[in-house]
């Protein structure tokens, strides 16, 4: 199946695993003959189509990779169109986090692009027989330098023909001085959607005959289901069938109400699961901390901490928070036969197809995933177990079925931040050198990745020895903006102040002191400038707090302004500058960094799950408290990055310093040092 | 029972059937989201008679007579509302997912208040949530809706 015009294929975006093994069989639109993915076609009536298997859950990624691609293509921003995420349609993508967009699919389409303006070219070239050297290309045509009467649309130059080109990895790209959108403010392209309410996210699909199912949960973490006894919601209004298979006991209805009413009245009996009301966090991951790994290991710590002016000893703690995007997880399955569509708001589309496949025992390809709009995700939406959950009931009625949850649902079975604990121990000289620097940081749960995300110190320090664990968990930890950097930047960037109040130095100065990265350093003082940063200004109820970072190879620096009145903290202004590289979007950016802030203003202030009887007890937003509008303070974002260096991530430096930041600025206004998250809680 | 949805003359068969679901799922407008189920978060919020009303908590006997208003309804024959075109002007959104909740409530408070504060923008707002963090480009958007800060 070869579509008309111009076609760009290749391999999965750089850097990704397809480069080690997962070769060729994991593509999406990949048909036997056609190793290699398509990443781009000019259609004969002018316009392009970019695909690329990332989804769009706000992070604007949708209008950054078109802007890339209409900069290498010389042609208007509104002649692009974008298809993501969809396994029957996409390259092959291992899944949308870790601020990787941009990065390495937004290089691989601007190479994709830039091997079709070669190709067009060459037909032009051809078709006005002119050497390319005279040719001038300019909004979706190809002219005459000396005659621009004679000029060929994109469009006319691609009509009547089938051409398929691999990208060239060698392919000149745009230099900066030639972008036209590139580095300019841009709308988001998908904007009229989203204020028409036309954007369709997955809990909006609806499709014909389809059922609503609401699915059986426990009482509490681990408990297992011994009897249910269905027989009062059989015959209800509405209701269609109960379905059990192993463990999953679910209701099936006409619609979303009557489906809710016979589970309400199905009786259960569970046996074991988790109990107890007093559950000590902290006490778990110190009991149980395992499989450390050295991040950092330089010099020799115990030796500097002999010879040492200062040491100082402190333990920080970050509880597990609720990650809460605003639509809960749904999903609607559709069998035909052996085949199966689900249409999903999965952050991995391509990760629930093998997944699917694997349980129905059916190749990929016959599995479609389509993830839609997703309506937030923050890493969470990695998990998904809702496809499978859709598809098995579609599969028992025969019939398509949309399993959505409920808030609280959402909650209970997705994932959580996990909670750290963090012990550092520095020496530093009365000059605020520091000269030694331990860190031991337990994070919850399995995956060691999460715990190791911005453990390592910045500071130009001989003797460092840096360890991460991970350690059991109560409840299913999972990806969160910035994974364990927002943790660890909050034990470090914390400590880092102590060390500037023992010996009476300014935070600005101390950090100065011991920065040699010149990345680190310009965001610093970009930050610091435009915030009025002023050393040695005697606290006041009015607190000031700046704090370093670096997540995703972007650097940043945040400084916040507040007021402490009584156990409410006001947060006034934040001012954050970050160095990510090339900016493709400054508008998209700037909204990324506004966003982490007040995503990081809650973890900072009041957000923490809080567990008894063996299940999370503030799963309602009435009990759960998020930033809301009259929160929000005024921010400002700066960008400090070099446009000759390349892109790095966006959505998720900015939070690792606002929570620091924070308890810094109300350590400056009350004395208070609290090293325990979120901070609100702990004030005197 | 009988009530206009969007200027159209709908029929609803079970007064107790959920507002929201009866737009959602009956009517297919799915503008309107679902987000908490408890009037919590704003995401479901329509106009009925010009008034914001949190659809999730409400039923189709409850506002029987009355005229609602959803997101599709918003705008005429294809021109966008002021409100609509500020959201986009101040690039005031991420996921969108909340936005079409914040869009009604905007919509409300400017009918009864053409000129607001800022400070009457955030309490008019303030039981509406955006995870995405975009609240001051929701600010500067219904200001800039408003023809500019009173």
């Amino acid at each position: 199946m070869r579509d008309a015009g111009l076609s760009i294929v290749g391999d999965t975006a750089p850097g990704f695993p397809a480069r080690q093994g997962y070769g060729t069989r994991a593509y999406g639109n990949t048909s036997p003959g056609t190793p290699l993915a398509r990443w781009l076609l000019m259609r004969p009536d002018g316009r392009v189509t970019i695909f690329a298997g990332k989804v769009e859950y706000g992070q604007n990624i949708r209008t950054g990779l078109a802007v890339e691609v209409a900069d290498e293509l010389r042609m208007p921003l509104s002649a692009v169109d974008v298809v993501l995420g969809d396994t029957d349609q996409t390259p092959w993508d291992m899944g949308t986090f870790g601020s990787q967009s941009t990065a390495r699919v937004g290089l691989q389409l601007r190479m994709a692009a830039a091997t079709a303006r070669e190709a067009l070219l060459e037909l032009a070239s051809q078709r006005l027989d002119l050497p390319r050297e005279d040719l001038v290309m300019r909004d979706g045509s190809v002219a005459s330098n000396a005659d621009p009467g004679r000029a060929f649309t994109y469009g006319q130059l691609v009509d009547g023909q089938t051409i398929e080109r691999e990208i060239d990895e060698e392919v000149a790209l745009t230099k900066e001085r030639d972008f036209t959108v590139m580095g300019s403010d841009v709308r988001r392209i998908d904007a009229q959607a989203r204020v028409t309410g036309r954007a369709v996210y997955a809990q909006d699909v609806l499709r014909p005959g389809m059922l609503f199912a609401r699915i059986l949960r426990g009482p509490s973490f681990g408990a297992r289901l011994v009897e249910v006894d269905a027989s009062a919601a059989e015959h209800m209004p509405g209701m269609v069938s109960v379905v059990r298979d192993g463990d999953l006991v679910a209701v099936l209805a006409d619609d979303d109400e009557s489906a809710d009413r016979a589970l309400s009245v199905i009786q259960a009996t569970w046996e074991g699961g988790a109990r107890g009301s007093k559950i000590d966090i902290p006490g778990i991951l110190a009991e149980t901390k395992r499989d450390p790994v050295a991040v950092q290991e330089t010099g020799d710590v115990d030796e500097a901490f002999r010879h040492a002016d200062h040491i100082l000893e402190a333990t920080y703690y970050a509880p597990h928070v609720s990650t809460l995007p605003m639509e809960p997880r749904a999903a609607v399955a559709e069998w035909d036969g052996d085949k199966l569509t689900v249409w999903a708001g999965a952050q991995r589309p391509f990760g629930l197809r093998t997944e699917l496949a694997g349980m129905f025992r059916v190749p990929e390809s016959d599995v479609s995933v389509i993830s839609m709009e997703i309506g937030g995700g923050f890493g969470t939406k990695s998990w998904y177990p809702t496809g499978a959950e859709a598809a098995k009931l579609a599969r028992i009625a025969g019939r398509p079925v949309r399993v959505a949850y409920t808030r609280q649902e959402d909650a209970t079975e997705g994932t959580f931040r996990p909670a750290a604990l963090i012990e550092i121990k520095s020496a530093f000289g009365t000059d605020g050198t520091i000269t030694a620097w331990q860190c031991e940081a337990i994070h919850a749960g399995p995956m060691g990745y999460i715990a190791q995300r911005g453990a390592q110190t910045p500071y130009a320090v001989r003797d460092v020895a840096v360890h991460v664990y991970c350690a059991n968990t109560l409840v299913r930890v999972g990806s969160y903006r910035s994974l364990g950097a927002a943790a660890n930047h909050f034990a470090r960037e914390s400590h880092v102040d102590e060390i500037a109040s023992t010996i009476g130095l300014d935070p600005f100065e101390l950090r100065m002191r011991n920065l040699s990265d010149a990345r680190y350093r310009s965001v610093l003082e970009a930050a610091a400038s435009r915030f009025g940063w002023q050393s040695g200004v005697p606290p006041t109820n009015r607190g000031v707090g700046l704090s370093i970072g670096e997540d995703v190879g972007s650097y940043v620096a945040s400084c916040v302004e507040l007021a402490v009145e009584g156990r409410e903290i006001r947060v006034r202004r934040v001012v954050t500058a970050i160095d990510c590289g090339l900016v493709v979007n400054p508008e998209g950016v700037r909204n990324q960094v506004e966003g982490s802030t007040v995503m990081g203003l809650g973890g900072a202030l009041y957000e923490a799950i809080e567990i008894g009887e063996g299940s999370i007890l503030n799963t309602s937003l009435s009990r759960y408290q998020v930033p809301r509008i009259t929160d929000s303070p005024e921010i400002e974002v700066v960008l400090t990055g070099d446009p000759g260096a390349p892109s790095t991530g966006a959505g998720e430096p900015g939070l690792v310093t606002v929570a620091p930041a924070v308890a810094n600025a109300v350590f400056d206004s009350t004395g208070q040092r609290v090293r325990e998250l979120p901070l609100k809680r702990q004030l005197r | 029972m009988a009530l206009r949805v969007n200027g159209e003359e709908r029929e609803a068969p079970n007064p107790r059937r959920n507002l929201l679901s009866y737009l959602r799922y009956d009517l297919g407008l799915t503008g309107t989201k679902y987000g908490c189920g408890e009037g919590l978060c704003g995401a479901c919020t329509v106009l009925v008679d010009g008034q914001p009303l949190r659809s999730c908590m409400s039923n189709v006997g409850a506002v029987a007579g009355g005229s609602i208003t959803t997101i599709e309804g918003v705008g005429t024959n294809g021109s966008l509302h002021t409100v609509q075109q500020a959201f986009i002007e101040e690039s005031a959104m991420q996921c969108g997912y909340c936005i079409p909740g914040f869009i009604m409530a905007a919509i409300g408070l400017l009918e009864r208040e053409p000129r607001p504060s800022r400070d009457t923008v955030r309490q008019a707002l303030s039981s509406n949530l955006c995870r995405c963090g975009t609240y001051l480009r929701i600010e500067r958007a219904v200001i800039r809706a408003a023809g500019g800060p009173r």
